[in-house]
């Protein structure tokens, strides 16, 4: 062993040759890592290329968890990302990262995952991110790559998904400027608006601090996606850097609310006739439901939620009074007469003129997403605060307020509430009566009530069919079935998405629910699916229509030439018909179409069993188009160039 | 209520001012409202208005399909409503009454 080191120290074999030389000589990959790692301070020491003053000066210091490296930018990048803990990196093909995926070879602990398209990618990468809550990276080629995988940026950003981003600049520091084969000049710029950090790495020693600070960017609360970017030639060139570990550059910040709010808000709380509690995302990501739900026993208080990404608070329980379903509290059933509205980490994110807590109510805003407090609802109490900690303190100021009396008056309330969520929950379940309940094509609410019967109990729901309604499926945060939504809407997330929950969440069933027409914008991941082995049960709801933007459009313009005449140019995906099933056998996912409702259960079956197998299985359920204007066969743009040739050719 | 005021709800109700005259037969003065009426306005327009449908001429059995597809987008409603609701519109909205007028713009 100690030829081999002076072998190394002496730079007569290379990084890889001495770490296959230690593993040849018995020692195991992990203790060849180990003493690669404290034989590289002591190269560093000695040999490498002479930094600038400056340079050299931090490494020179560098002590107890900061360790000095050499190597390329490519390897330094490699080695930040191990010591920031990511274990999987998502990209696509991108020559000029080389000397990057050197370094891989000899850091097995860094998985990289090849996907054929950079936006199902970055979904996948999402995906992943949410369902571990582990940091982790999507790398793209250039600006080309990257132009890729905006739209899915763009849903991180809207999402607050502390995703981060890596490309380099093609154009290299010695030619940068000239035009070059996909230059662009500040690329950077291009995520600037959507993005909560972006950064150009200035030299290749730069690198690992840079994207030490877009992790802690995107991990600090609010969280978002970063952008890290740099001159492609550095990913080659030998710089002397520190690598540091996670917990030392990212203290994860957690806030508690003013002492003096916390009393404020109770206080409102506890007199309130009527107090109803709004849950959002913070509430899934702090994991604190089990908080949201004891601060809502605590003083009887109605439960309800606006579109968010995931089921903040358990929906069977008596409490929950439903999902918001329209833009507005006032278009809940009940109650009607809330005085008091607390909302506990959702982002409130309005579609319409109206603001979603009607104007008259006093208005608590608990959230860490300061920049967004009181941007349109008149805000009585703001408690900025990591929710969990925010609903600890409330909870402890509420119960020292709460007198016999007043307790006995929330117990009444509740059983107020209690008495219209049971009333509710059997009106719900009356959708099974509907006269088209058996009609084939299946109706939506037909298939979604299906696998709402079928999924697991713990099940993993992501929902990307946009114009479908989730029902029946009962989301329970605290270990029942969950709920992974969209907001932002740039299409193609759904089955990325699936694909990066199953990696990070693989003893659970995922099941993928959506419209052809958001299908067709991302189906790569099953190729994914199907490397990985990731058995996700893929549901298409195939009705061959962008149902959604024709329901709109004749909103927008109702009664309007569209609507007499039947002619929508924007809306229809048939003629000729999608064949999801056969387009996932092109990526290797074994699929069937399903006609009608009586097939569906033996579908599903076949599904699961798949998935027993550890293999992905679609169905490509075909689905009624409902809704005014629509025919059998409806009207199509007339455009066929065939009959328009001059010559056969 | 000061005129601004006036203003706001007359534009806010103006779906509503819509719905009370559609296209099929005009209720005679003095006679009872549906009562599939009242719940539909009761309970409809707390979400959307009625741009999104009045253009449909179906039949009540259709109406009742369209009325079911609204409980999973959280309408809470009883069996004997949406029957209500069915016939109202099965009458006021079949498939023999006439085209709603198209908007001014």
């Amino acid at each position: 062993m100690r030829e081999l080191v002076a072998d190394y120290l002496a730079k007569r074999i290379s990084r890889r040759g001495f770490v296959s030389g230690l593993t040849k000589a018995g020692l195991t990959m992990t203790a060849a890592q180990s003493v690669l790692s404290s034989v590289s301070s002591v190269t560093y020491a000695q040999t490498g290329p002479t930094p600038p003053p400056a340079a050299a000066a931090a490494p020179a210091a560098a002590a107890g968890p900061v360790k000095a490296f050499q190597g390329t930018g490519g390897a330094a990048f490699a080695e930040q990302l191990v010591a920031t803990g990511v274990k999987y990196i998502f990209g696509n093909s991108a020559s000029e990262d080389a000397q990057f995926y050197e370094a891989l070879v000899d850091r097995p602990q860094l998985k990289y995952v090849l996907t054929p398209h950079e936006g199902p990618g970055a979904a996948m990468a999402a995906g992943y991110c949410k369902a571990s809550g582990e940091p982790t990276i999507v790398m793209q080629a250039g600006v080309v790559g990257l132009a890729n995988a905006v739209g899915q940026i763009f849903n991180a950003f809207k999402e607050q998904t502390p995703l981060v981003v890596y490309s380099y600049r093609t154009d290299q520091t010695r030619r940068a400027g000239r035009d070059g084969f996909e230059e662009v000049a500040n690329q950077e710029q291009m995520l600037q608006p959507i993005t909560k950090y972006t950064w150009l790495a200035r030299r290749a020693d730069m690198i690992p601090e840079t994207v030490r600070r877009a992790f802690k960017a995107s991990w600090t609360p609010p969280y978002g996606p970063s952008y890290i970017s740099w001159h492609s030639d550095f990913n080659d060139e030998r710089a002397r850097t520190e690598i540091i570990p996670q917990n030392q550059f990212d203290p994860r910040m957690r806030v508690r609310p003013n002492p003096d709010d916390v009393q404020r808000a109770a206080k409102l709380l506890v007199e309130a006739q009527m107090p109803l509690m709004i849950v959002g995302d913070e509430v899934y990501k702090a994991k604190a439901a089990a908080k949201a739900v004891k601060l809502a026993e605590l003083l009887g208080m109605a439960v309800t939620q606006v579109r968010q990404l995931y089921a903040n608070f358990p929906e069977s329980h008596p409490l929950w009074v439903g999902n918001v379903p329209a833009g507005t509290l006032a278009s809940l059933t009940w109650p009607k007469n809330a005085d008091v509205v607390i909302n506990v980490g959702n982002k409130l994110q309005h579609n319409g003129p109206a603001p979603i807590v009607p104007r008259g109510r006093a208005f608590i805003d608990m959230r860490i997403d300061h920049g967004s407090i009181g941007n349109v609802m008149l805000t009585e109490v703001p408690l900025v605060a990591d929710v969990g900690y925010g609903l600890d303190d409330l909870i402890d100021a509420v119960e020292q307020l709460l007198t016999p009396a007043l307790r006995k008056k929330t117990a009444e309330r509740a059983d107020e509430i209690k008495k219209f969520s049971t009333q509710a929950r059997a009106l719900r379940a009356g959708i099974v009566n509907g006269p088209d309940w058996d009609q084939a094509p299946t109706i939506a609410d037909r298939l979604t009530w299906e696998v709402a019967q079928f999924a697991d109990q713990d099940a993993i729901i992501v929902h990307e069919a946009g114009s479908v309604a989730l029902h029946s499926f009962n989301f329970n945060p605290l270990g029942g079935r969950e709920l992974f939504f969209y907001y932002g809407a740039h299409l193609g997330s759904g089955v990325g998405t699936a694909a990066g929950v199953k990696l990070a969440r693989p003893n659970q069933q995922v099941i993928c629910l959506v419209g052809d027409g958001s299908f067709i914008f991302g189906p790569t991941a099953l190729w994914n699916m199907a490397r990985l082995q990731l058995p996700v049960i893929t549901v298409v709801y195939n009705n061959h229509a962008y149902g959604g933007p024709h329901s709109r459009v004749i909103n927008n313009v109702p009664s309007g030439r569209m609507v007499q005449t039947n002619q929508f140019v924007h809306d229809y995906l048939g003629s000729p018909d999608m064949d999801m099933a056969s387009i996932a056998k092109g990526f290797g996912v074994d699929g069937e179409v399903v006609q009608n409702p009586a097939q569906l259960r033996e579908a599903l079956a076949r599904a699961r069993k798949h998935t027993v197998e550890g293999k992905p299985y679609l169905l490509d359920v075909q689905v009624a188009r409902k809704g005014i204007g629509w025919k059998d066969k409806p009207w199509i743009p007339p455009i066929q160039v065939a009959e328009m040739r001059t010559r056969k050719v | 209520m000061t005129v601004c005021r006036k203003a706001a709800f007359v534009l806010a109700c103006a779906p509503l001012l819509v719905l009370a005259a559609p296209a099929g037969a005009q209720q005679p003065a003095g006679e009872p409202q549906h009562k599939g009426k009242e719940i539909l306005m009761a309970k409809c327009f707390q979400c959307h208005t009625d741009s999104m449908w009045r253009d449909a001429r179906q039949d009540s059995r259709a109406w009742e399909a369209a009325l079911y597809r609204m409980v999973g987008r959280g309408g809470l409603w009883t069996t004997e409503e949406i029957k209500l609701m069915a016939d109202f519109l099965g009458t006021e909205f079949g498939p023999n009454a006439k085209p709603a007028a198209p908007q001014q713009r």
